[in-house]
């Protein structure tokens, strides 16, 4: 019988996994609990995203927001199929949580998590107008693809294939979202204001959810090859990303100006 | 929740001096639950002395074989596998889960594609599968094998092999690797490492062209083989890996007995509460957790991990007390309301009430 430290090498080394019978309890409870999040994210994102459809000012857009929600309950459905494999209880998991439920907008809840509910802790805030969705939107979809570009690459390889064929989506989906920014910003004048007042309220929010900058869970996560980039990496990849995107709808505010 | 279902064993065939390939037949009802897809494997589980063991085994049969097949290595002091090849008869039922696995690319049937496969010892199981189906299926595509073994004896398949190659002449490549025989040529003897891999590469299997690779065998060998293709510019996600059964981990071991005499075998009174309504259950304070004897009871209780990690399975203690072994998901605040991980926890007093719906 292989000693369950000889597996956690060959994972540090680069080892992968098939099947989950070869994964160890505490592996298992790792690759759980961080595709738990997942799924909760994007059940609660979709749930929160559901109302923006009517908030759309346009076809075009409430489409692309509906979009948005189908796609990501879809990948939800995806990774919990991947949880059952693992023998979570995913009938009773899809009824379990309000997904639609939210804390009030001015309410600071750190990075604790709430009671039973893996979901990000960005996920836990209201979104208030159609300006706001689409600001967080381009936040947190750009945040996802960066974390998701480095989850494809996990240990347990249906899962990474699971987040190879959502990443491409969930890229869509932030370009869906960069593209109702630009138009937004266009309009100039008060909605610029707006969209300040979204990018202030959601930056730390966003930021958070990469952890903290050091984290013994996200080491441990690395040493059994779930994760291979530092929270802080993924951060500063983040950071640049969103002053290339801000700047680029800025640049819209001055075409049109 | 797994689902088992009786397999009748219809052929034993004995492959080498320790392994036997089994021929299973689901019972009719079954639906065709057992169709599969190649690379997958079945979990087996039988009680041993009192305690349930699960094994999965490969299956070593091309997903149009129209069997079920699986090959069984007996392993030093292996329970499964050694009942397996020294009692198990024609006849007898196996109880199996469907299969299950990922250790397979989809198939291309128009495709041509050079596909690489590792195996050591038993890993040879589901690459049977791989090549049979793939070469039946694809008929433009080519196949090598490297297969590594102790001695010639020890190779399981060796004949299917030797038939396989005839029919898919030009398209199926071999090459036995023997650890402790010299053979003609040193490429051929030795372990399957690094060196070994590289040395392959370099004259006599073309990397670089192959399209998916598929490792299995012991963990040393397959990192050896995966860090060799990718040093070949093989792309990471074209390598697929399977651990061969006996390197799976066992079922964790049981805390090792700190209750005192008095306490072993004594039971514990459990009032769970979810949805609403209230069950009485009785579960032995040091043998099964509460979340065990709930779903033993077939109370639908709420859990995902059952390692202590992911909370789902949290309720609130509303009385008595539980030892939990181990807690990674309750911050300190929670424990102190008296939240507990029922997959965690084991009664300490006679009666305990919990509450999965506060």
């Amino acid at each position: 019988m292989t000693d369950e430290n000889d597996i956690f090498d060959y994972l540090s080394r680069g080892g992968k996994f098939s099947a989950p019978g070869n994964a160890p309890a505490r592996y298992r409870a790792e690759m759980l609990r961080m595709t738990a999040s997942f799924v909760d994210s994007e059940l609660a994102g979709a749930a929160g995203f559901a109302d923006c459809v009517n908030w759309g000012p346009g076809v075009k857009e409430k489409i692309a927001a509906s979009r948005i929600v189908l796609e990501k309950l879809d990948h939800a459905e995806r990774v919990l199929a991947i949880m059952g494999d693992f023998g979570a209880n995913i009938s009773r998991y899809e009824s379990v949580h309000p997904w639609a439920a939210r804390i009030s907008r001015d309410e600071d809840i750190g990075v604790t998590r709430r009671a039973g509910d893996m979901r990000l802790n960005v996920f836990h805030y209201p979104l208030r107008d159609w300006v706001d969705s689409v600001v967080m939107n381009v936040m947190m979809g750009n945040a996802t693809v960066i974390q998701l570009g480095d989850l494809q690459n996990c240990s347990y390889q249906p899962l990474g294939a699971a987040f190879r064929d959502i990443l491409p989506r969930e890229r869509r989906h932030a370009e869906l979202g960069e593209e109702g920014l630009r138009n937004l910003a266009g309009r100039g004048g008060e909605t610029l204001t707006k969209i300040d007042d979204s990018v202030n309220y959601w930056w730390p929010k966003v930021a958070a959810t990469f952890g903290a900058p050091k984290s013994d869970r996200t080491e441990m996560l690395m040493r059994f090859g779930l994760r291979h980039r530092s929270n802080a990496e993924l951060l500063e990849e983040w950071r640049d990303r969103m002053s290339v995107v801000l700047a680029s709808a800025q640049g819209s505010r001055s075409e049109s100006c | 929740m797994a689902q088992f279902t009786p397999l009748t064993v219809t052929d034993i065939k004995r492959d080498t001096r320790d392994s036997v390939i089994l021929t299973l037949a689901p019972p009719p009802q079954s639906n065709g639950e057992f169709k599969f897809i190649q690379g997958q494997y079945l979990t087996f589980r039988r009680v041993f002395d009192g305690e349930e063991m699960r094994r999965s085994y490969s299956i070593c049969a091309g997903v149009n074989d129209g069997a079920l097949r699986v090959g069984i290595k007996k392993v030093d002091g292996g329970w499964f596998s050694s009942w397996a090849n020294d009692e198990l008869k024609i006849g007898d039922t196996l109880e199996a889960m469907k299969p299950m696995g990922n250790f397979h690319a989809p198939l291309l049937p128009d495709g041509a594609r050079a596909y690489l496969g590792f195996a050591g010892g038993s890993g040879i199981t589901p690459m049977i599968s791989l090549l049979k189906t793939v070469l039946e299926a694809e008929k433009k595509s080519t196949f090598t094998l490297v297969y590594g073994n102790r001695s010639a004896s020890a190779i399981m398949f060796r004949e299917e092999l030797e038939d396989l190659k005839n029919i898919y002449l030009g398209r199926l490549n071999i090459v036995h690797i023997l650890e402790s025989e010299a053979a003609d040529i040193d490429l051929f003897s030795g372990r399957l490492d690094r060196e070994k891999c590289d040395a392959l590469f370099s004259c006599w299997i073309d990397a670089k062209n192959a399209d998916l690779a598929f490792i299995c065998g012991p963990e040393p060998m397959m990192l050896a083989v995966s860090d060799a293709l990718k040093a070949q510019g093989m792309d990471e996600r074209a390598i697929r890996f399977e651990l061969f059964a006996s390197a799976q981990p066992g079922r964790a071991k049981k805390k090792a007995a700190s209750a005192s005499a008095a306490d072993k075998g004594a039971k514990c009174s459990a009032t769970i509460i979810l949805d609403g309504t209230a069950r009485i259950i009785e579960l032995s304070k040091d043998e099964e957790t509460v979340l065990e004897a709930a779903l033993a009871a077939s109370i639908d209780a709420p859990f995902a991990c059952k390692a202590g990690v992911c909370s789902t399975c949290r309720a609130k203690l509303v009385e008595g007390e539980v030892d939990m072994e181990a807690n990674y998901a309750l911050e300190d605040y929670e424990v102190e309301r008296g939240y507990i991980l029922t997959c965690q926890s084991h009664p300490r007093t006679d009666r305990v009430v919990v509450d999965y719906d506060q």
